[in-house]
């Protein structure tokens, strides 16, 4: 046994500065989301380490490896563009409907993987919760990320797909980054307040499925948003996805700049959201181990 | 300078009362009911308040149910309190087992990357001690094994050694010295021992109040989630024996035997040296327990049996009447099991006596009687977790050198 580095271990202590921490009753007061966000950024690397854990678990001992974060949205494609073109014929705004269905379904079933595995996060991770503390948050953060992994992987592709079907990329290809942005904040609001409330009602959980399944209906992924009947489109564009995957599509494969007014809607939205449920996920989070 | 501090902290659990099964059709009746479920509360905790100042070392301890891991729980954060507050001065890592957090699939190595930022450490720092975590767990030879292979002490001994490589201000500990063999365990034993040097401030829960009193500066005698006593371990802990000694001890409890039964025991009673019947004992007194039974009919090789359980349920010791020709005559009669001095170190424990057929298996008994308990106080002393009937003897031995030596003296003389 290296003696020598155990007691180097136990006297480096010593020197550093001692954080003092206050622990009370929750209340809406006692959030100080600052403090929050410090001590977050203190465990980042506890955030990279699972997110990669996530992905190496998800892959080991499977034959087809990484080749699965593509088959997912891949087969969804092939299934609809093979329903949508020997039943009935869907529009898809001029372009071949393969491309047009998978463009969409890349950020949708990142969306709808991250949300529903990080709904369930809290529980399946009992013994971390009920054993050790840590920022619970870190849970549902890293199956974000482990889905931003395989939306990654996906997304080469549909660079595959552009190519092929000779689809330009241009400038407008940069509003990616404020799209992608606002998807994982939605995604992240999204998972706080499923993840969080999962704890309490484990009927959530269950209903998991069928919630994304009617999402996914609700939102423009297998079909353009032009299909959506005129006086429906008010209350259809209140689901920040709409704007969401729309401006996605838009931008990657029309090659124009998303419609302002439903991307900043969706922004606006995604973001208030996102500070709402991470007040709640932290309010419920101080009693969390006692429910899990 | 103050470390920790609780300042009238309360913890309260609501115990919610189940619906009955009985499946309603109505869905909206069965949300409401689930909604109006009746509860209990039951406060863990009541009013708790103390401090620990830096580099002292505080024990906790109290009977099951007491408010100890409920206090722990607190500490580490991993629950908040319904009131109070409470002030942590400094990092604080609890030294526990995280082998439970291991993932099957994932190399020693990766698991500890994985529960080493688990417990908060950074990765540089993890490469780091590395080489030392996986030392102090004797795992070496298959840190790049998924763990799944691993053997159940193997699994536990990495995951307390990366606990255990923790670098805090102020470290809990619970239960520690359960872990792992005797090697393990005194290593363990030097890591905290090296941690108190430095000045590391020390939670201690436990019910081992040897350990207790050989590690802490203070403790804590909690009683139904409040403090009871608090002080210099010896008085404290004195306390808690007296206070164990005024508990009842478990009442006989559920018959479990065949329908019927050719023998039945009707009482299990202990005596103390002065003959009057009691639960309460100090280690090395003597003991005697009348184990009552009635024979409906002659049993033939009849073998009565006592067993002593700790009060998590592992076996202590057991002893039979295996070898000794024991013939139940029919009708009513008494099995004495005589203890000229009882071994036990300071704690509670359940004695259970069976009757059966010399040959039959373990769980074909004829009549089986559990939950009589003991209660041991501090007599002969015990720091180990037995006491046994000794003597020790001195011997000189006579060596030439020691001959030479007296030659010596006398011709200086």
């Amino acid at each position: 046994m290296s003696s020598s580095s155990i007691k180097h271990n136990g006297s480096a202590g010593q020197g550093k500065a001692r954080p003092v921490s206050e622990i009370g009753p929750p209340s809406i007061s006692g959030i100080n989301l600052p403090a929050h966000l410090a001590k977050l950024a203190q465990y980042k690397d506890l955030i990279w380490t699972l997110s990669i854990h996530r992905i190496k678990v998800r892959y080991k001992q499977s034959v087809l490896g990484v080749f699965w974060a593509i088959l997912q949205p891949i087969s969804m494609m092939l299934i609809f563009t093979f329903v949508f073109s020997s039943i009935g014929k869907m529009p898809s705004e001029g372009l071949p409907y393969a491309v047009f269905a998978y463009t969409a379904l890349l950020p949708w079933n990142y969306f709808s993987t991250s949300v529903s595995n990080a709904t369930n996060s809290l529980v399946s991770h009992a013994q971390f919760v009920t054993k050790v503390y840590f920022p619970r948050e870190i849970l549902p953060i890293t199956y974000i990320g482990a889905a931003l992994f395989d939306f990654g992987v996906g997304s080469i592709l549909l660079a595959g797909l552009m190519f092929y079907y000779h689809i330009p990329l241009t400038l407008n290809a940069l509003y990616l980054v404020p799209i992608i942005l606002t998807l994982s904040c939605f995604a992240l609001a999204m998972s706080f307040l499923l993840s969080a409330t999962q704890v309490r009602f484990r009927d959530i959980g269950v209903a998991m499925p069928l919630l994304m399944q009617l999402w996914l209906f609700a939102t423009p992924v297998i079909y353009p948003l032009s299909a959506v009947p005129q006086r429906w489109r008010t209350l259809y564009t209140m689901n920040p996805m709409v704007g969401i995957i729309e401006s996605f599509r838009r931008v990657m494969l029309t090659g124009t700049p998303p419609d302002s007014r439903s991307l900043l809607f969706s922004v606006v939205v995604s973001i208030t959201l996102l500070v709402a449920s991470y007040v709640y996920f932290k309010l419920s989070e101080a009693t969390m181990a006692d429910f899990v | 300078m103050i470390d920790l501090k609780f300042n009238n902290v309360s913890k309260k659990y609501r115990i919610y009362h189940e619906p009955e099964a009985e499946a309603s059709k109505n869905i909206l009746r069965r949300v409401r009911r689930t909604l109006h479920r009746n509860w209990n509360d039951f406060w863990a905790l009541r009013d708790v308040s103390f401090e620990v100042s830096r580099g002292e070392a505080l024990g906790i301890i109290g009977q099951n149910g007491a408010g100890k891991s409920t206090l722990l729980k607190l500490l580490y954060n991993i629950t908040a309190p319904t009131k109070g507050r409470i002030t942590i001065n400094g990092r604080l890592a609890a030294l526990i087992e995280v082998a439970s957090g291991f993932h099957p699939d994932l190399t020693g190595r990766e698991n500890v990357f994985l529960n080493g930022s688990l417990l908060g450490m950074k990765r540089g720092e993890i490469s780091r001690k590395l080489d030392s975590i996986v030392d102090f767990a004797g795992v070496s030879a298959f840190i790049d094994t998924p763990v799944k292979r691993y053997s159940s002490g193997m699994y536990l001994r990495l995951g307390f050694a990366i606990a255990a490589h923790l670098d805090p201000d102020i470290l809990l500990l619970d239960e520690v010295l359960a872990v792992g063999d005797a090697e393990f365990q005194s290593k363990c034993i030097e890591r905290i021992n090296k941690l108190r040097r430095a000045g590391t401030t020390i939670v201690f829960v436990s019910h081992n109040l040897g350990a207790v009193e050989s590690l802490c500066d203070r403790v804590l005698l909690l009683r139904q989630g409040e403090i009871s006593c608090s002080g210099p371990p010896r008085y404290v802990i004195s306390e808690y024996e007296h206070m164990l000694t005024q508990t009842p001890a478990w009442s006989t409890g559920v018959n479990n035997k065949a329908p019927f039964p050719a023998a039945e025991i009707t009482a299990i009673d202990f005596f103390n040296s002065e003959g009057s019947k009691t639960t309460i004992f100090a280690t090395g007194d003597k003991a005697r327990v009348e184990v009552e039974y009635v024979a409906h009919e002659r049993t033939d090789d009849a073998l009565i049996e006592i067993y002593f359980y700790s009060m998590f349920g592992n076996l202590h010791t057991h002893f039979s009447t295996e070898g000794n020709n024991l013939d139940l005559e029919r009708g009513r009669g008494i099995v004495e099991f005589i203890c000229p001095e009882l071994p036990f170190e300071v704690a509670s424990f359940k004695v259970e006596v069976s009757i059966r057929r010399r040959g039959s298996s373990f769980n074909d008994h004829i009549d089986y009687k559990h939950a009589v308990g003991i209660n041991v106080v501090r007599g002969k002393a015990v720091h180990g977790s037995f006491h046994t009937p000794h003597s020790w003897r001195m011997k000189r031995l006579a060596s030439k050198e020691s001959d030479e030596v007296e030659a010596l003296v006398k011709k200086t003389d």
